[in-house]
This record gives structure tokens, sequence and C-alpha cells, in this order.
């Protein structure tokens, strides 16, 4: 087989796999611009958002959407502790320490979900059906359709969120002017709350949708979490649209490339990316608000 | 007057070395021994570290990588060329020095979070290189049957004499260390960690001074991947990779930014502490996580600086003492 | 030939024009000043001058060396020292080290040297901390030449901040407000301090709000409002420029 016959499949994966790092690049992105902390432990809910849906569905017999739906609100609960109890005693530091603290995080809740749910690669059911359909000749598993779609749903839900309803206005507001808002009435440490809230939720959909593709075990959300990153800061780092652009560009290209060199490398693809990107246009390919262009 | 300071500080620096000296004798340990052997390769890391972050204000979350360019140019020179470890240990330090060297120059334009992050694809990319050459490398498995370090037909074949071995090469770079900090180099590092700009106007060439710090802090990690490699005789991936950086940027953290005994002090506590950890078996990485998150919310600026700094006020208030009787006279 | 020729230099900042065709000259062994109301474009001028920003057109010539895209570090071994508006000295070094830093470029040795602390490293930093030393005891700062910059008050980090720009041996040095936030006293020993600076043969171009001190010390001034030069000449006739009123009166008024 030439490689060249698998590129639509491999396609169809790197867009599957990319729609997973765009929703983790928004929960970097959305964190950050509240807090102008990156969260290192991003990846983890990932990875819990899979495990304990898994062990409600296994292990505690509960159907399919509630299990999820308890996984989700677990996760929210876990992505605002991390806030109470690590970011905001920190919220003073610079930046070397809360890049530290949520690293550390990262080690506590994935060796955590070891401990607890077994270190055993885990892969629930797809939502529906395992035949792959054939679409123009090209077989898609249904479920890459139900990532996308959620996907799609997800990044509406988030913009309507962030530009139509008050919440979203408060929370900008909030970020360009944390003064200015906190006079106004908007606190500053209720908005960076909500956004570790919207990231653990969104980082726990994203692993629901793809545990069923791939497996997910305990230690699978920091190289997950890494490279939602890669794809924050290749899209344009600040912008949802970026995070969005960057995931999917990320997804095709890493996917793509296994066509073209051994598949041991494909870890290091993103980082190459990033590497580069890094060197050569550090806005990412749709500007970046945060990074000026003479410091760069 | 500066005369008998300095000769105090020497006799208190002869303490410490004496204490060093006699340590692993009065505790005939070979568990102990075997730690402080480790510490010391960590304290190696650690100090170099030290010169990049705590002086010059970077941030490495890929020293790791430079740990294993040591180990493995180590590995790969004696198993596979027969290369004695004495021209090994040096030709490990020089490869981590000019990779640092070579990715330098680009990556460390960057700042904060980039730079962060840049450095951890380095080592990323560092540990799928090192899975993926399996002919160079021995992939995942690894390369075994490395030597023990030898010098002149003497070779360090137990932990007690690997002891004196590392201490007595962390000594050495200890002074070197020193010796950059109390110079221009270290003048100028801590000015780049204060403010570029005012470094730059006044003729830093501030790329330059990165760089430079860069490539000492590596070529360290290199002579301390080295001497591991003699040490465990082994050399595989799992132990390059980003837990190790975690762990390195915790020890500069907690032994104090700007202070080169804290993170050898650090070094030694938190190989201690991992020691004791290991005793809990699965339990031991989830509390070492939360072990870290404390100690980065309670001494952000290190256990060693709170100390540094209540003892820098005492000193600079007896400097003060002093000068006001000398203009008196 | 001038020291400094800024000639038809133009700064925009995404859409605003900071600084629109500004000419000026300053020339060897004076004191110029350049004054003109917030925002007028003063700190742009500065920043261009030291390189630490790119003009958008126009050139810049320091000793007959077009410097504009230079980098800070190439114009400040050409011979040129800054200090900055706020305050940056180096708080966890003593305020002899941060004079030290100053004379980065006399000193020649490199990393290995400097670590194996050869005996002619160990001369040349001697050399350095008793020039160093000199420098403080000529600012008047000598008796707390081993405190950290950090506990040196407001004025004295001010003056430090002179004093490191001076150490790299400079033909011009430039000063950004250096009498902001300063007491009446310490500004008349600050005016005095800057004249014996000129007396050393260093040429001054100073940014400053404080009126009094400027009309004291400058031969020479510049008005700058709205980044255009408005008025250039002697302190006198500054005063009496009906154009330089105008533009005082329709902003803030300073004293």
């Amino acid at each position: 087989m030439t490689p060249w016959s698998l590129i639509p499949h491999l396609l169809t994966s790197g867009i599957t796999i990319g729609a997973i790092y765009a929703l983790v690049a928004l929960g970097f992105v959305t964190i950050y611009r509240a807090s102008q902390i990156i969260n290192f432990a991003q990846g983890e809910f990932v990875m819990l958002g899979g495990i304990i849906t898994f062990f409600f569905l296994r292990g505690g017999g509960i159907p399919y959407p509630l299990a999820a739906l308890l996984a989700v609100i677990l996760v929210i609960i876990i992505g605002l502790l991390l806030q109470v109890l690590v970011v905001y005693p920190l919220r003073k530091a610079s930046v070397l320490i809360p890049l530290m603290a949520t690293l550390g995080a990262s080690i506590f809740l994935s060796n955590t979900s070891g401990l607890i749910f077994g270190t055993l690669p885990k892969v629930l059911p797809p939502f529906s059906g395992e035949r792959p359909l054939e679409i123009g000749g090209i077989p898609i598993a249904p479920q890459s359709l139900w990532v996308l779609g959620a996907t799609f749903l997800l990044l509406i839900t988030l913009y309507i969120l962030s530009h139509r309803m008050l919440l979203g206005k408060a929370m900008e507001a909030s970020s360009t002017d944390p003064l200015g808002a906190e006079l106004v009435g908007i606190s500053r440490n209720l908005m960076v709350l909500v956004a570790f809230g919207v990231s653990a939720g969104v980082g726990a959909l994203a692993g629901i949708f793809i545990t069923p593709i791939f497996y997910t075990s305990y230690n699978s959300g920091t190289l997950l979490g890494l490279k939602g990153f890669v794809a924050a800061v290749l899209g344009g780092w600040g912008k949802n649209g970026g995070a969005v652009l960057g995931g999917f560009t990320l997804g095709i290209v890493e996917s793509m490339s296994v066509a073209f060199i051994p598949s041991g490398y494909k870890d290091a693809v993103a980082f190459v990316i990033l590497l580069l990107i890094l060197y050569i246009r550090p806005k990412g390919i749709l500007g970046s608000p945060f990074i000026d262009s003479r410091r760069w | 007057m500066v005369e008998r300071i300095r000769r105090e500080f020497r006799k208190r620096d002869l303490c410490y070395l004496g204490a060093l000296l006699l340590l692993p004798l009065i505790w005939p340990d070979p568990h102990l021994h075997h730690l402080l052997v480790l510490a010391g390769i960590y304290a190696i890391l650690a100090l170099g570290l030290s010169l990049f972050l705590g002086y010059a204000g970077q941030i490495s979350l890929g020293h790791a990588a430079f740990f294993g360019i040591g180990a493995y140019t180590t590995a790969i020179l004696t198993t596979r060329y027969s290369v004695p470890t004495f021209v090994a240990f040096w030709a490990s330090a020089a490869t981590a020095a000019v990779i640092a060297y070579l990715i330098g120059r680009p990556i460390l334009k960057l700042k904060g979070y980039f730079l962060a992050l840049a450095t951890l694809g380095f080592g990323e990319i560092f540990l799928v290189m090192v899975r993926e050459s399996r002919s160079l490398t021995g992939g995942v498995s690894g390369i075994f049957g490395i030597p023990w370090f030898s010098l002149a037909g003497f070779s360090f074949d137990t932990y007690l004499k690997q002891y004196y071995l590392i201490w007595g090469v962390l000594l050495g770079l200890l002074l070197f260390a020193k010796n950059l900090v109390r110079s221009k180099v270290g003048r100028a590092s801590l000015a780049v960690a204060t403010s570029e700009d005012a470094a730059s106007t006044v003729g830093i060439k501030v790329a330059q001074v990165k760089v430079g710090v860069f490539v000492v802090s590596a070529a360290f990690a290199g002579f301390a991947g080295s001497l591991f490699a003699c040490v465990m005789s082994t050399a595989s991936p799992e132990a390059f990779g980003l837990s190790l950086s975690i762990l390195i940027v915790m020890m500069v953290i907690v032994g104090g930014m700007g202070n080169l005994y804290g993170p050898i002090v650090a070094a030694i506590f938190l190989t201690w502490l991992l020691d004791i950890l290991g005793g809990y078996q699965e339990y031991s990485l989830p509390i070492y996580g939360v072990i870290l998150i404390l100690l980065l919310i309670f001494f952000p600026e290190g256990i060693g600086t709170r100390l540094g700094i209540r003892l820098m006020y005492l000193i600079s208030y007896r400097g003060r003492k002093k000068k006001r009787e000398e203009v008196q006279l | 030939m001038p020291l400094l020729a800024v000639k038809k230099v133009v700064k925009d900042y995404e859409g605003v024009r900071a600084l629109n065709g500004v000419s000026l000259q300053v020339e060897k062994g004076v004191i110029k000043g350049l004054i003109g109301p917030n925002g007028a474009g003063k700190s742009t001028m500065f920043h261009l001058i030291s390189g630490m920003e790119k003009p958008t057109s126009g050139n810049i010539a320091f000793r007959g060396v077009d410097i504009a895209g230079k980098e800070p570090h190439e114009i400040s071994g050409l011979g040129m020292g800054r200090t900055f508006q706020t305050v940056q000295t180096w708080g966890n070094m003593t305020a002899v080290e941060n004079v030290m830093v100053g004379m980065h470029r006399k000193l020649i040795g490199g990393i290995l040297s400097c670590g194996l602390w050869l005996p002619w490293i160990k001369r040349e930093e001697k050399e350095v901390l008793r020039e160093a030393f000199g420098m403080l005891e000529f600012l008047g700062l000598s008796a707390k030449w081993k405190w950290p910059a950090f506990q040196l008050s407001y004025g004295e980090q001010k003056i430090l901040e002179i004093g490191r720009a001076l150490a790299t041996g400079p033909e011009l040095i430039l000063l950004d407000e250096p009498a902001a936030g300063l007491t009446p006293q310490e500004v008349q020993a600050l005016a005095e301090k800057i004249q014996q600076i000129r007396e050393r043969g260093t040429t001054i171009f100073v940014v400053e709000h404080h009126m009094g001190m400027v009309m004291e010390i400058a031969d020479e001034i510049a008005v700058l409002n709205h980044g255009e030069l408005i008025a250039e000449g002697r302190p006198e006739a500054i005063r009496d420029d009906p154009r330089v009123i105008r533009a005082y009166l329709k902003g803030t008024v300073y004293a």
C-alpha cells in the first residue's frame, strides 16, 4: 500500500483528534484569558472525563448519558477545587510558580486516577454503532462524526456564552481590565473560578468523545494537554478561533505525518511544529493579542 | 577586615567539607551511600540549572534531556567504542553543550511560559528520538553494561568510592559556578534576569549571555548524566523524562533562586523525600504531587532564600554598623 | 558635525503617530533639554535614540554612524548611556555591583576564564571594583557601596542609575526624567551633579518635567508637542516663546 492511499483515512482520523486538540486548546485559552495562568493540568481533565465515565458505566452500571453527565460534573468540581486550592493561593506569584504548581497538580491527578481506577488503558463503547459509514468511498467511524458534531455544538455554545451573554462579557471585561471590572462589581476571582469550571467541563467532554476511539489511560492526559497547548500557540495564542484552527491543523498534520515518517516519531511532530512556529512566527497563524511583536 | 571575613568563610567551608568527607564513613550504610550518590548527581544538575534559572531567570523544563544526552554519550562511547570513561565524561559535557548552543540560539529569544513550553518540547523530542533510533540507543530498553568510572587504572566500583567521586566533581563544579557568579558573567545574568532593557543599554548582549549560561548549565547536566550512566551502568529513556525536569526545577525553587548552596541542599532533601515516598508504593506519586504543590504555596521563594534573606539583613546591619564606626574614626 | 543628529524621524504605534518628522541635533559638550507636555513623544524619542525601538522612517546618526535599527547594546558600544523614567536598578545586586555591570564591556574575560578565576581575571575584577567604587565616590554613594540596591532610597537609586550609565564610558548620556520623584534638596544636588558630569566631558541630553531644573542647567532646549518639534533654542527664548506657552496651557500646567 502506498502512503498516498492512506491519506483519506489519515485525514479523517486527523480531523477527529484535531477536534479534541481544539477543545483542549480552548480550555487553555479560557483559563489564560481570565487569569494569565497556563494550567498544565488541562490534559488531566480530558483523561478524567473519559476514565470516570468508564468507571460509572462499567463499575456502577449507570446508563451511558447519565454516566457521562456525572463524569462532567465531577471533573468540573475537580477543576474548581484546583483553582481554589492551588491556583488561588498563588495568584500573586510570578510565572514559574503557578506553572510548576499546575504540573504538580497534573502529577497528582494522573497518579491518583491510576490509584483509584487502575492503570490499565480503558476504552468506552462508541455512542452509536461500530460499523463504519461509507462517505464518498471513505470509511468513517460513526464516533468520528459524533466527535465533530459535538465539538461543533460545544463551540457554538461557548461562542454564545462568551459573546452573547452577560457572563461572557463579564469575563472579557475582567480579563482585559481587572481593576476596572472590579470597580463595577465583577469579581476577578469569581471569573477565574468560572473559567476553571468551563475549561474542566470542556476538557471532560473532550475525554468522553475521544475515549471510544483512542484508549485512555491514567497517564495519557499529560501529552494530550501539551499538544493542546501547542495547538493554541500554533493557531494564535489567546484567541478562541486560533485555538480551534490550531487544533485541527495540528491534528491533521500529525496524523498525516504517519504516511511519511515512521509512526514512532508521531509524538515528536507536535513539538517540532511548536519549535518551528515559536521561531518563525510566535504570534501563531491568526496572530495573538498577548504577544507584542517587538519583544518576541 | 575583608581578609578576616574571608578567613571565617574559609573556616565554615572547611567544616562543611570535613562533614562531607566523614559522613559516609561515620554512617556505613550502603543504602545511604547510594542515596548520597544519587543526591550528588542531582545536585550537579540542580547547580547547573540554578545558574540558568536562579541567576539568569530563564525557565527550562528540558534539562532532563541534557542529562540524558550526557548519559547516552557516555553509554555509547564506552560500550560501542571502548572509550575510557574519563574521556567519555568530558565528551558528554561537550556534546550537551554543543546541542544546547544549537537549540539555545533560536529558543532563548522566548520568555516565560513560551520558553518553558519550548524547552519542554525539546525534552519530548529528545525522548522520541532516543526511543526510535534503536540501532544507536537501544530503543526503549536502553543500553546495558556501561563500565564503572575509572581513572588511571583506579575503578570506582563501590558506592563509597562513587560517593567521593561524585561529590568531588560537584565540589569542582561548585567552585566553577561560584567564580562565574562573582564575575562579570554572574552580574550580567542577574542583570538580564531583572531587566533586559536596562542590561542591553549598558552594552550587555542579552542573547549571548542567555545562551552562554544555558550552555554552561547544559554542560553541568552532561557531566551529571555521564556519572549517572557509570553509576547505574545502564541508560534507558524513562529516566530522562519530564518528571526529572520538573524535579530539577523544584530543587532550584526549593533551594532558592540566586543561590548556589540552596539547590544542593534541596537536591539532598528531595532525593531523601523521594526515597521515603518510594516506600509507599503506588501512593508515592500522588503524595509527591501534593508535596510539590505545598512547597510552592508555602515556600515560593525557596526554603533557602527565606533563611538567606534573614541572614543578609543581619550581615548588612553589621556592615552598616561597621561603616558607621569607620566614618566616626 | 553634531554628536547626535536626528533627522525627520517618524514613529507610528498601530495607527497612532507618536513622532511626526522630528529633526534635532545635540552638539558635543552641551547639556540639552527636551521638554513637552505628557504624551508629546519625549520618551519615544529616547527609546528610538537608544535603540530600544525602531523608527518607522527617518534616520538617527550618532558620532557620524547611522544607528536607526541598531540593537541597544551596539549603540551602547558606540558610546551612549541612558537612564529610565522608572528606575531600573538591579535590586538584588549591591550598589557597587550595579555600577560594575555598567563596565561589562571593559572586561574581556569569557565564561571559561571567569569560571576558572584565572589570575588575570582576578586582577581585572579588582581593577573594575576600584573604578566602580570611584564612581560611587563621585556620586556621593560610596558609604552605601555594599547595600543591595533595593534598600537605597528612590533618589539614591536614580543617582545609581546615572552612575551605571556613566560606567560604560559614554560620550552622550540620555537622562529620562532624572528629577521626577525627588525632594527639592535632591533636585538641587542632582542639578549640580549633572553639571559636574558635563565638566568631565560627557554630553547630556535630558528629558525633564521639572522646569526649574531644566532652565537652570540646560544650554539649549527643544520642545515637543503632539509628536512635533515646536521650538528649539536657549532657555530664556523658550520660556517666552508663545507657542510653548500655548502648548503647555492647553495641556496640564507644570511647575
